[in-house]
Order: structure tokens, then sequence, then C-alpha cells
């Protein structure tokens, strides 16, 4: 995810915005199924940079270009499941970048308040 | 049950056994109207809701929380076929009225015409029926505060498209919607805690409860209950909206009918669990499907500011199955819709303010099939066909158009294998786009059929007064009785159509 959303500019990345305590809270409350999609989708990111780039090197260890270079390679790869796989990944980095409050007023938003996530119980 | 009562999450270890005249399963735009309708009657009534009850105060902020919050399966749901597309509902007290843009169409003439031609429903756009749901029509106007957004709430978004329309000729029109007095806070998909819009918890659900009947909310409807042919009540558990625990087991018992309207991928698959294996359950699943193209622009747009879908055109609805219209998502939906990753994504990211999204929906001709899965939730087989899909691109296409004539300099669309922005001067590229589905990232939010009304039992579930075709007391309302999509946004239809039923019913 970090790759995904680095920092750039005077722009925040993904990770600068608490990426570690917002993954412990999606594992906490979503679905088996999605944090299931997530880690697989994490995986095939570490797994495909020989697909990519031809580099028979898990995504880890590469240098911070090459790295850039896969994960851009990947989010326009012509194998659907794995676009759609990092389209999820991106999906919930987005989610994590753009809440966060240092995103928002970068551009001019509101900070969220917080989600109560209440409801009636009697 | 106690008159006006509410039951929430109960733990294992006790049963709740609760009776009334009429049981309605889910409490969205069909569920709430009818109960209302039956409740005005005379009659009790229960709604049993799968989801929690959430007031304006409880709604998240966030697209984390409110996929949480308030989506079916956190928004997990997605088309089996060619192309994985998100399928999407709300599971909260007022279903997806809550999470939706408030946006009221009144069903076109053309829709009777047909549903008389092909299913054999009613008496056309001239007669009985149409006039009757029309009538249905302006009373829900009247109680659900039917406006047009003022200029003060529109924002530049839809101001762009004003001026688009304008310049381009698409005979568009300010959105009437269920939301006097919107402020433009551009949050309806995340619920609205300003309480402008009449999403039906606000509304037809707490009449009622004032009316003597109660809700089980938290409570997943898991059969129907038959003595012989006649439906007697449903049977299910309560589950726990944060832990997802399974509770106790409930009973709601109905001495005079039970009314399905838990929306068109789970009427199918309670009817199916329920023992009614007739092929026609979950058959001709139809849709709205959309996209999005992003116009950027050189001034700032901030698409966050103002109503959440302000202009809309039905210019292209009869000859191309178009209904055009803004659409403003929040910022972290959006960036996930911007391709690439890395440096070339946050580089694109930059240009956020700039950008305004507005879409289309496309009445495609094809239909899917809602089948129960081994985890018994539904299972949406779906994919357009090439026809819809040059249709679908085709919509594309004029939303590019209109960006153009609103003074953009450039469109994203999001077409794998086109590039990402393109000028005036290429929009034959989007012309020439792929029509393999997998190249478009589209949602359903408009759905249709899957427990379908019409004249011939072999082929439809339940009739045009909703009765389903060999049992008593059992009843279709909801979005899963429209035997075909619309081509215009679906809400005012279907909560016309379950406040018919329901009168039916109580005669
Ligand atoms: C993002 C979005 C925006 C939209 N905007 C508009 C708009 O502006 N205008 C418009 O006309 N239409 C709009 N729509 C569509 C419209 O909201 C739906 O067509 C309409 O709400 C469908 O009504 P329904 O009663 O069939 O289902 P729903 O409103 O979805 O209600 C079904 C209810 O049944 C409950 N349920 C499901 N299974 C069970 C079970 N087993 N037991 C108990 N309860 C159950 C669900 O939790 C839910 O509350 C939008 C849809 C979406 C997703
Ligand atoms: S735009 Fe804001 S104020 Fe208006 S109905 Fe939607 S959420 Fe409510």
């Amino acid at each position: 995810m970090c790759d995904l959303m680095p920092a750039s500019g005077a722009l925040p990345g993904v990770g600068d915005c608490d990426i570690d305590a917002f993954l412990t809270k999606l594992r906490a409350e979503t679905t088996a199924l999605t944090w299931v999609g997530l880690c697989l989708a994490a995986l095939l990111w570490l797994v495909t940079p020989v697909v990519t780039l031809g580099v028979p090197l898990p995504a880890l260890l590469l240098g911070a270009n090459a790295r850039d270079r896969h994960i851009l390679a990947l989010t326009s790869t012509r194998i659907y499941l794995l676009r759609q796989a990092v389209f999820l990944l991106k999906m919930y980095a987005s989610m994590c970048w753009g809440q966060h409050p240092s995103v928002r007023s970068h551009f001019n938003l509101a900070a969220y308040p917080v989600d109560p996530g209440t409801f009636r119980t009697t | 049950m106690k008159p006006n009562s509410h039951t929430a999450f109960q733990p294992r270890g006790s049963e709740v056994i609760v009776e009334a005249d009429y049981v309605v399963v889910g409490s969205g735009a069909g569920g709430a109207a009818a109960a209302v309708t039956l409740a005005r009657g005379g009659a009790t009534v229960i709604v049993v809701e799968a989801g929690p009850w959430r007031d304006p105060h409880d709604y998240a902020h966030s697209t984390y929380g409110a996929l949480r919050d308030m989506m079916d399966d956190w928004g997990a749901t997605i088309t089996r076929g060619p192309a994985l597309w998100p399928v999407v509902q709300a599971r909260v007290v007022g279903g997806t009225t809550v999470i939706n843009s408030a946006i009221c169409v009144r069903t076109p003439s053309d829709i009777f015409d047909e549903w008389q031609r092909n299913f054999g429903i009613g008496d056309g756009g001239g007669g009985q029926f149409a006039e009757r749901l029309w009538r249905w029509q302006d009373q829900l106007e009247t109680e659900l505060c039917v406006a047009e957004t003022g200029p003060e709430a529109m924002g530049r978004s839809n101001e762009l498209a004003l001026k688009g329309d304008a310049a381009a000729g698409y005979d568009g029109h300010v959105i009437r919607r269920y939301a006097k007095g919107c402020i433009g806070s551009g949050q309806c998909l995340q619920g609205c805690t300003e309480m402008k819009k009449q999403s039906t918890n606000l509304n037809y659900i707490p009449e009622t409860l004032r009316r003597g009947g109660g809700i089980l909310s938290c409570a997943a409807a898991e059969r129907i209950l038959f003595e012989g042919a006649r439906a007697i009540g449903v049977t299910g558990h309560f589950n726990h909206p944060q832990t997802r625990a399974r509770g106790a087991a409930f009973t709601a018992r109905a001495r005079r009918g039970v009314f399905v309207a838990a929306s068109a991928t789970w009427s199918p698959v309670l009817l199916r669990k329920s023992g009614l294996t007739h092929k026609a359950v979950g058959a001709n699943f139809r849709a709205h499907p959309g996209t999005g193209v992003f116009g950027l622009y050189d001034e700032p747009v901030d698409m966050n500011r103002g109503v959440t879908q302000g202009w809309a055109s039905t210019r292209f609805r009869k000859d191309g199955g178009l209904k055009l219209e803004t659409l403003s998502i929040p910022m972290e939906m959006a960036i996930s819709r911007l391709a690439g990753g890395g440096r070339v994504l946050m580089e694109r990211i930059q240009q956020y303010r700039h950008i305004a999204m507005w879409v289309h929906a496309l009445r495609a001709r094809t239909a899917g099939r809602v089948d129960v899965s081994f985890t018994g939730r539904p299972v949406v087989r779906y994919g357009l066909d090439v026809e819809d899909m040059r249709r679908f691109r085709d919509g594309m296409l004029r939303v590019a158009q209109l960006h153009f004539a609103a003074g953009a300099r450039e469109v994203v669309t999001g077409i794998h294998g086109l590039p990402y922005s393109l000028r005036p001067d290429q929009l034959d590229v989007i012309a020439n786009a792929p029509l393999d589905p997998r190249s478009y990232v589209a949602i359903l939010s408009h759905l249709f059929g899957g427990c379908v009304m019409g004249k011939d039992a072999s082929v439809s579930v339940c009739d045009a007064e909703g009765r389903v075709h060999g049992r008593t007391g059992l009843y279709i309302a909801d979005a899963s009785m429209l035997p075909d999509n619309i081509g215009v946004n679906p809400q005012h239809t279907i909560m016309a159509m379950a406040m018919e039923v329901a009168t039916g019913a109580l005669k």
C-alpha cells in the first residue's frame, strides 16, 4: 500500500497516514473475505515482479525505483484478476489516505468527524 | 409484541416470538412503503430488517465508516460474469434509501406500455393501472417533500453540467429529490446527517410503529414459514452488526400475510431458501450498470461541495437507453478510480480539486440471474452482451462530450488500455474503445427483478398485485418484482408499486 501511494511533494504518503492503525482496525472489523482478498492481493504484489519487470525477485527486495515501476505496471496489467487485486489494495489505501486530516486539509476539505459506529439498541 | 416497539440484537439463549396481521421483510424503499400502507389501512405490522437501526447521529462520515456501518457485506458483493462489478446495496433500517441520492423520477408512461405488451401487466400508459401508480407517486412526493435542489446548494460540478448542457443541447434539468432544504453537503452516499434526505427510517418506519406496529432490527429472515400453501410468518436469527455474532432465533408470525421486500438480490434468495424452487425465482435480474467520466477543469471544481447529484438528462433514454447525471463521490472513492499507482498516481491526485465526475446509467437489455451461494448469500450472475457494451461505451462518450461542452481541458475515462486522459480532439479514442466489460470499472446500483411479476405463472413469480403464484398470503413488494429495468431512477416506482400491492392485500 505504501508503494501505491508514496509521499509526493507536499502530499503525505499512505505510510504517513497511520496505515498500521488503519490495517489493525480493518482486520478487526471487516469480513474474513475482504481481509483474505487484501492479503492475497498483497501476496500477488510480492511475487509478480517477474511478470511486470522480468525480475525473479520478491517485490520487497527491489530498489525504490523498481518497486515504483512494478506497482505502476501492476495497475495496468493485461491480466484482469491481477488488476482487480491491485484495485482492491488501492481502494483500501485510498480510504486510509483520503480520510486522514492532513490530506483532507490539503484538498480544502473539512476533517471527518469520528464515525460513531452506534445504532439503536432498544 | 407491544405496539410501537423495537427489538434490536438479542443474544443467544432466548427466542423472540412476535405476531401481527402482516410481517414485512425489509425496511427499504419497498418494505417501508408497504408497511406504512398496511398500517394506515388499520392492520398491525411487524417489520423484520437484517440491518441495525441507525439514526442520523449514528451515520458514518468516511467511506470506510459507510462501508462498515451501512453497506451489505462491506460493499463486497460483485457480479459473477466476465467482469467483477460491485453490486451496491445498504443493510440498515431504511435500506438503500439511507445511502442513495434521493432522486425522484415518476414512472415513464412508456414503461406501462411495455409492461402491458411484454408481461400482461396493467393496461398501458393511458390506463387505470398507470393512473393509480402515478397517484401514489403524487402522494409520495407530498409526503417525502420532493423538491428541486436550490441554486445555493448546487456546487460547481452541477453548475458546470448545466453550462455544458446549455451548450451541448442535452435537454437536462435540475434533479428533483426527496430532500427539501438540502444544503448540499455532498454526503448522500454516507447518509444525510443533516436530516434533509427523506430516507424511510425517518418517516414510514416510525409511522408504522406509531400506528401499532413493531420492528425487529439486526434480524435477518432466513425462511418463510408455510401452513400448506399459506405463508404464516418468517423465522431467522439476530446478527450483531459489529461483531457479526449470531444471536437469538426469532419467529415473526403473520395472521394475514407475509410481504417480501428484501431487495432484488435478497428477495429471490429468501424465496429459494424457503423452498420456492421454481426456475423463475432469481431469473430476469436486471440493472442499470453505470460508470463515471472525470472532467479536468482549469478552475477548482471541489466536487464534494454541493449536492451529491444535482443535474440529469434523459434525452438519450429512449434511443440509447442512457441516463446521464452528475455524481460526486467521496474523495477516497474518486482517487481509487484514477488509473496508475506510485509516483504517477500521486501526481494525478494533485489535480483532485479540478475534477468533476459525471456518470451514465445504462438501461441494459442483458438479463442476469440471482442464485444462492453455499453460505446462503446472493450470487449475482451478470455480464453485458456486445450490444449493451456498445451503448455503455456510447454513454461514456456522451458524458465526455458534455464535459468538453462545459469547458473541460481533458477527460479521464478509466478505460483499461486507453491513454490516462484525452483532449477534445481525441474523442474517437473513446468511440473505438474495446468492448470487453473487463476494460471498464462500473457499478450496479439500480437493481431489478429476480421475483418478477407477470401474468404467465410459468415465467414469473408473482402477479401484478404482488401475490406469489401458487401460494396464498405471500406478496412481493420491492425492486425484485419489477419485470424489467426502467431507464430512470427506480425508488419512486418501487415505492408506488409496494403501496399498490399493500392496498390490494388489505381488500
Ligand atoms: C448508491 C445508490 C444511489 C442510489 N440513488 C438513487 C436515487 O437517487 N434515486 C432512486 O430512485 N434510486 C436510487 N438508488 C436505487 C434505490 O435506492 C433502490 O432501487 C431502492 O432502494 C430499492 O428498494 P428495495 O426495497 O428493493 O431494496 P432496499 O432499499 O435495498 O431495501 C431492502 C432491505 O431489505 C433488507 N434485507 C435484505 N435481506 C433481508 C433479510 N433476509 N431479512 C430481513 N431484511 C433483509 C436490507 O437490509 C434492506 O434494508 C440508488 C442506489 C444506490 C446503491
Ligand atoms: S447533499 Fe447533503 S444535505 Fe443534501 S440530501 Fe445529500 S447529505 Fe443531505
